[in-house]
């Protein structure tokens, strides 16, 4: 009986542990994370605006509004754009330069390479957007310079609409690629060498060696990488803002940017609280899928 | 004794909880009434000519109520905005703002700011423009410091004008575009100095509304909505239009800059450029140059130059200021005319006040801006737009298909019209709460 009880008492010790160590997180994340969402999700059924002392309950209007709204139309396809295009170059790019780094010898070489292409990620966004904003000048720009002096034609590189989405990508690319590259690194440093020299032993070329080896093997660092990438990339917004605002001709306004532009300069907290569910969702939806898709059940 | 226990600890929390909230509360303090000490909270932009023009207000009235002290704060201008409406809606706002006058209709019918004091006394002093934004249900929530054009005035280099031997200043529309279809210099397809520039995110929406205007109609509705496909309004949109495509004095390739279209004009990237004579400041102050003038913008028509203008940036006060006689006390020391116009002066904006406009010293300080003062009488308050960043930016996204011929004139107007109405059905579906 006595031995019982010190097992009962040593049960609920633990129990009480684990809460007690549980607690602080749990509540960051009730608070910080739970209910901004079930807020932000209730406020989607809602006219609300904090200015307003009367936020009358409108059930489905947000949503069915916003299918008719051709500014968030355009902006979930923008949305799509950005994302199909700079997502996958992102991911190709960023695992051929960790491939091409992880194959440098020399300590320094390597640490330094991975360094530079790893600074731009510390600066602010928005900040690098500034920078680059300066430099994609129509006149005076260090792009049109430098094709001035090669002779060739000034490329209106914001104020085009077939053009602005592919500079922000390009600006995007250049300042997130660093975060990536780390982490393949990462990951291609944790494959065993063993295995790299078993395949050289049975004459397996480089190129199966990265396709039926590399690749597998790095499966969840990649799903790691593509799952963030994919989720920051639905999500990008300071760039927009600052280099664009959305313009020109709405052809750079894209999800996050007009759910900023709802909630903060149309005060429409409620319509702008429709369309980040929608984002969610639709996030959500991808990065399940990604998550079914990329599921690995090996171990080395 | 566990009971006793929670009760100690609830007590502890509700004490932390009240000591941090206390923390962050920026209430003003003092009594409130008499001659005791009060010290009065107010939020303004940055701009550095206002914040100069409000500095020297504090200091005065120092001299004159040394019990009131003002706690001076000014904020950048996107901040402020945010910060103006977090503090509204959370009832911690400032004793005292500066505020938009567009932006003032919201707080007012919604119960967070005072009615000013002398209702009477500001429909006789002041222009019925620069009033227009402050006054809900006939009640008038804010006293303007300035009577906010857009239109009625173009930057222009005369010195461009005579290199080309061309009429200075351009006295019909007609010879205006003539005039800038002469100064606009090409270098390929693109434009290198353009004749004539409007394209900016305040100047297509108040140019297209004062074209309407000046074909003596309107584009108010009976029932606050907007009329924006009748044949003036379409004629309007077809000028601005032809502009860009026919006339080709101007373009979009800088539309969504970051720097702002009279920027340009003073870096001698334009000719001529229709921008509020507030802009004249940054030219003198910033750009440093004295190569240019303010000239009227002659009428698209045969009748007077009206123009849609705004409320300008006005003092407001709190709903729910424990100190609103102080604050309106302060308010009304900073619009007695001496001091508004000193005010206009400092910051080259037009004065809210009829009798600061007609007082010559006016003029002979800023006379650049005779121009603006020539033309205040045909101003007409842009109306009761609900949400002005809306309404510009529908009229200047769809503006932009338009002259890129990616949509016609009238299926713009349309998409306008339409969206900008269920703007406004929004906000007038909300309870109005002015006191």
């Amino acid at each position: 009986m006595s031995k019982v009880h010190t097992l009962y008492r040593q049960y609920r010790l633990d129990r009480r542990f684990i809460l007690l160590s549980l607690t602080p997180i749990l509540l960051l994340f009730l608070v910080f994370s739970v209910v901004p969402i079930v807020w932000g999700i209730m406020l989607g059924f809602y006219q609300y605006s904090a200015l307003y002392q009367e936020s009358p309950f409108i059930w489905l209007d947000n949503y069915k509004n916003l299918f008719q709204d051709e500014v968030f139309t355009q902006s979930f396809w923008n949305t799509v754009k950005f994302v199909g295009f700079a997502f996958p170059v992102n991911i190709v790019l960023t695992l051929l330069i960790a491939l091409g780094i992880n194959k440098v010898r020399s300590a320094i070489w390597r640490n330094t390479l991975r360094t530079m292409f790893f600074l731009p990620t510390i600066a602010p966004l928005s900040g690098s957007a500034i920078i680059w904003s300066t430099m994609y000048k129509n006149d005076g720009g260090l792009f049109n310079l430098t094709l001035e002096r090669l002779g060739l034609d000034a490329v209106p590189w914001l104020s085009d609409p077939s053009m602005a989405m592919w500079s922000v990508v390009l600006m995007t690319l250049w300042a997130d690629i660093g975060f990536n590259i780390v982490i393949f690194m990462a990951g291609l440093d944790s494959i065993p060498v063993q295995f790299y020299e078993a395949a050289r032993l049975d004459g397996a070329s480089r190129f199966v060696v990265f396709w039926k080896m590399t690749l597998p093997l790095l499966q969840r660092t990649t799903l790691f990488v593509t799952v963030m990438t994919l989720i920051s990339y639905f999500q990008m917004f300071p760039q927009f803002q600052v280099m664009t605002n959305g313009e020109p001709q709405n052809s750079t306004n894209v999800l996050a940017l007009n759910i900023y532009t709802n909630a903060f300069q149309y005060n429409s907290m409620g319509y702008a609280s429709a369309m980040a569910t929608v984002l969610l969702l639709i996030i959500m939806i991808i990065t399940l899928v990604q998550i079914r898709l990329g599921r690995s059940k090996w171990e080395y | 004794m566990k009971q006793w226990k929670n009760i100690r600890l609830w007590l502890v929390a509700c004490f932390l909880v009240t000591m941090v909230v206390s923390g962050c509360s920026r209430a003003s303090s003092g009594s409130g009434s008499g001659d005791a000490k009060v010290t009065l909270v107010w939020w303004t932009h940055d701009n550095p000519s206002f914040v100069e023009a409000n500095k020297k207000r504090i200091e005065e009235y120092k001299k004159i109520k040394p019990n009131v002290t003002i706690n001076y704060q000014y904020f950048p201008y996107d901040a402020f905005i945010q910060k103006a409406k977090a503090a509204y809606a959370g009832n911690n706002a400032p004793d005292i703002a500066q505020l938009f006058g567009t932006w003032v209709t919201d707080y007012a019918k919604n119960g967070h700011l005072d009615q000013a004091p002398n209702q009477e006394d500001l429909k006789q002093n002041f222009f019925e423009a620069a009033l227009g934004a402050y006054t809900v249900d006939d009640k008038i929530y804010g006293i303007p410091q300035e009577y906010n054009l857009e239109n009625g005035g173009v930057l222009a280099h005369p010195q461009m004008f005579k290199d080309k031997g061309i009429t200075y200043p351009p006295k019909t529309y007609a010879e205006l575009i003539d005039a800038a279809k002469q100064l606009t210099v090409r270098d390929g397809n693109k434009i290198k100095v353009k004749g004539f520039d409007f394209v900016s995110g305040d100047n297509i929406f108040f140019t297209f509304l004062s074209f309407i205007l000046q074909q003596n109609a309107d584009y108010w509705t009976s029932d606050g909505h907007v009329n924006l496909t009748g044949p003036e309004a379409v004629t309007a949109m077809t000028k601005l239009k032809e502009l860009i495509t026919v006339d080709k004095v101007t373009d979009l390739s800088r539309f969504g800059d970051n720097l702002d279209s009279s920027d340009y004009f003073f870096k001698g990237s334009s000719a001529m450029t229709i921008r509020g004579p507030w802009t004249i400041a940054s030219g003198v102050n910033t750009y440093k140059v004295n190569d240019f003038e303010y000239i009227p913008m002659p009428s698209l028509t045969d009748s007077p130059p009206y123009f849609a203008a705004e409320s300008g940036w006005g003092e407001v006060v709190a709903a729910k200021s424990k100190h609103k006689e102080e604050a309106w006390a302060f308010v009304n020391y900073m619009n007695q005319k001496e001091q508004a116009l000193d005010f206009n002066v400092t910051t080259f904006t037009v004065p809210a006040r009829k009798d600061a406009a007609e007082d010559p010293a006016y003029l002979q300080k800023l006379p650049m801006l005779k121009t603006s003062i020539d033309v205040l009488q045909y101003g007409k308050w842009v109306g009761p737009v609900q949400d002005r960043d809306f309404f510009v930016k529908s009229v200047n996204d769809n503006f932009q298909l338009i002259a890129s011929d990616k949509m016609s004139v009238e299926d713009g107007l349309k998409k306008i019209e339409q969206s900008v109405n269920e703007m406004i059905d929004k906000h007038l579906s909300v309870g109005n709460k002015s006191s």
